[in-house]
């Protein structure tokens, strides 16, 4: 899923101050997963922001409603009747939903609450990695379920560096260097020598360097 | 006399375009810039244009430099992050190199390694700011340099952009010039008609515009700017080359006479384009 961080109260403040009455909306989706975007961070978001207003003299009014997703256009429309009462939109979403919001309200500002940061997962409670960098055309099967692209930090498809050291990547000492993990995994399974195959230069036109990406599946669309 | 003292001083100046070769002989280069080099003021080097690989701007302005000419080193935002841009900047001023460019640079999708990632680390207009902070002895982290770079600063400018385009192109001329840049290369002009929209709103006595002159290599190439490439060239243009026996010379007459109604205009300068006929270039400058 997606993972992302809320940003600070001071930014978020900062982008609305000139704004007596907003409405701020969460996603179901993956931010309600990540505990960054759903209700009840709308809830939070929406009564920490109407103190810290209050105590500036200069009170806000906020309406708070959380959509089944933000990136898709059909409850997009669930803010149609009420998205013009409000001098401003704030999301909670990821960076699709203020954009889809957007696109489907030219007339109103939206702003973003969070920060949207990689695909990933939860390790642990409260603790989410990156897995997925997105590039278009997975490759982790040779590396035996582990991708070098999203988790090494130079994206090794040879690797490792040189730069790890005791398992951990050289930019920190609690970054995991994935090619160590790689190489163990294939020790461990008699087949280091799956690595020795040279692959060609990977091609990252199917990744965001090859531009903003589109997927079209011909059988659904209507 | 270098050639922000040509520029200072009013000359009309002469830039030739100097393609580095796809591989390591540089002797055609060489030879065709050193025919030349005494009508030529610089020697405009592009970095990799349309994203095809070949040896770099820094590259070939260095060995022209070393038989003694003075180019433009073209710097691109595609191909470096804002460290190798920076340390590549130090190295040409190091190497002698007094003139840069700085463009984007086209996509890879354009060029022949479509698989590769553009950098893009920065934009052109935070490259200009590196420039900028270099010359003040600092780089773009805020770190003391021992030393400072003085280049003079180059952009390019679409003088072909008409209405709300060429608003545009007006305002961001002006963005560039705050952000350091000197002079600024026009595209292809085959008729200074065809810019008169850019020519009424610029003044050409405190702004270094210099219209690129390419040269027809032949009908079908006159044809394809004019169709897809909006380069206006006029069908009497084509007419000309087309009836005429000998193509070559045809096509460098046409190239003199645009080059003196650029002069006439009062433009700073001149950027011939050969396109490949870089050893016609004496030819045509010792008919100018």
């Amino acid at each position: 899923m997606i993972i992302a961080d809320r940003k600070s109260l001071e930014e978020i403040q900062d982008m609305i101050k000139e704004y007596k009455k907003i409405l701020l909306v969460g996603c179901k989706g993956c931010v309600t997963v990540c505990n960054v975007g759903g209700a009840k961070e709308v809830g939070v978001l929406a009564a920490t922001l109407k103190i810290a207003r209050k105590k500036d003299g200069n009170p806000i009014e906020i309406d708070e409603k959380t959509l089944e997703r933000q990136c898709d256009p059909e409850y997009v429309e669930q803010i149609r009747d009420i998205f013009d009462q409000y001098d401003a939109v704030v999301s909670m979403a990821c960076g699709v939903g203020p954009q889809f919001l957007s696109e489907a309200y030219p007339s109103q500002k939206f702003f973003p609450a969070v920060n949207t940061k990689f695909f990933g997962g939860a390790v642990q409670h409260g603790i989410w990695e990156e897995r997925c960098a997105g590039c278009g055309t997975c490759v982790i099967h040779y590396y035996d379920g582990l991708c070098p692209i999203a988790r090494c930090s130079k994206s090794l498809q040879h690797g490792p560096c040189g730069g790890s050291a005791g398992g951990k990547c050289e930019i920190a000492k609690d970054v995991e260097c994935i090619w160590d993990t790689i190489v163990k995994k294939k020790m461990e399974q008699g087949r280091l020598e799956d690595l020795r195959t040279l692959r060609a230069p990977k091609d990252w036109q199917t990744a965001r360097d090859g531009g903003p990406r589109k997927s079209i599946r011909e059988e659904l669309v209507q | 006399m270098h050639l922000k003292n040509k520029f200072d001083v009013g000359k009309f100046t002469i830039l030739a375009e100097m393609q580095p070769p796809k591989g390591v002989n540089v002797s055609t280069m060489v030879n065709s810039a050193v025919r030349v080099k005494n009508m030529v003021d610089a020697f405009l080097v592009p970095e990799m244009g349309n994203a095809v690989m070949r040896m770099s701007s820094l590259g070939g302005a260095m060995i022209l430099q070393s038989h003694g000419m003075e180019t433009i080193m073209q710097v691109n935002c595609r191909d470096r992050n804002r460290i190798a841009l920076q340390a590549d900047l130090l190295a040409a001023y190091g190497c002698g190199i007094l003139n840069i460019m700085g463009v984007s640079g086209e996509d890879p999708g354009l060029g022949d390694h479509h698989q590769t990632k553009a950098v893009n680390d920065i934009d052109l207009m935070t490259l200009f700011k590196a420039v900028s902070a270099l010359q003040t002895g600092k780089d773009l982290a805020g770190n003391e340099l021992s030393g400072s770079p003085s280049f003079l600063v180059g952009a390019n400018v679409n003088a072909r952009a008409t209405g709300d385009a060429l608003e545009k192109e007006l305002s961001r001329m002006a963005e560039k010039t705050e952000a350091g840049v000197d002079f600024f290369i026009a595209p292809p002009v085959f008729d200074i008609g065809a810019i008169a929209p850019f020519l009424e709103k610029v003044d050409l006595k405190k702004t270094r515009i210099i219209p690129t002159v390419m040269l027809l290599k032949s009908v079908g190439m006159a044809r394809y700017l004019d169709r897809h490439l909006n380069v206006t060239i006029s069908q009497d243009l084509i007419k000309r080359l087309m009836r005429a026996p000998d193509k070559a010379v045809e096509s460098l007459s046409i190239a003199t006479k645009i080059i003196s109604a650029v002069k006439e205009a009062g433009f700073s300068g001149v950027m011939i384009s050969a396109m490949g006929w870089e050893d016609k270039l004496q030819k045509l400058l010792d008919m100018v």
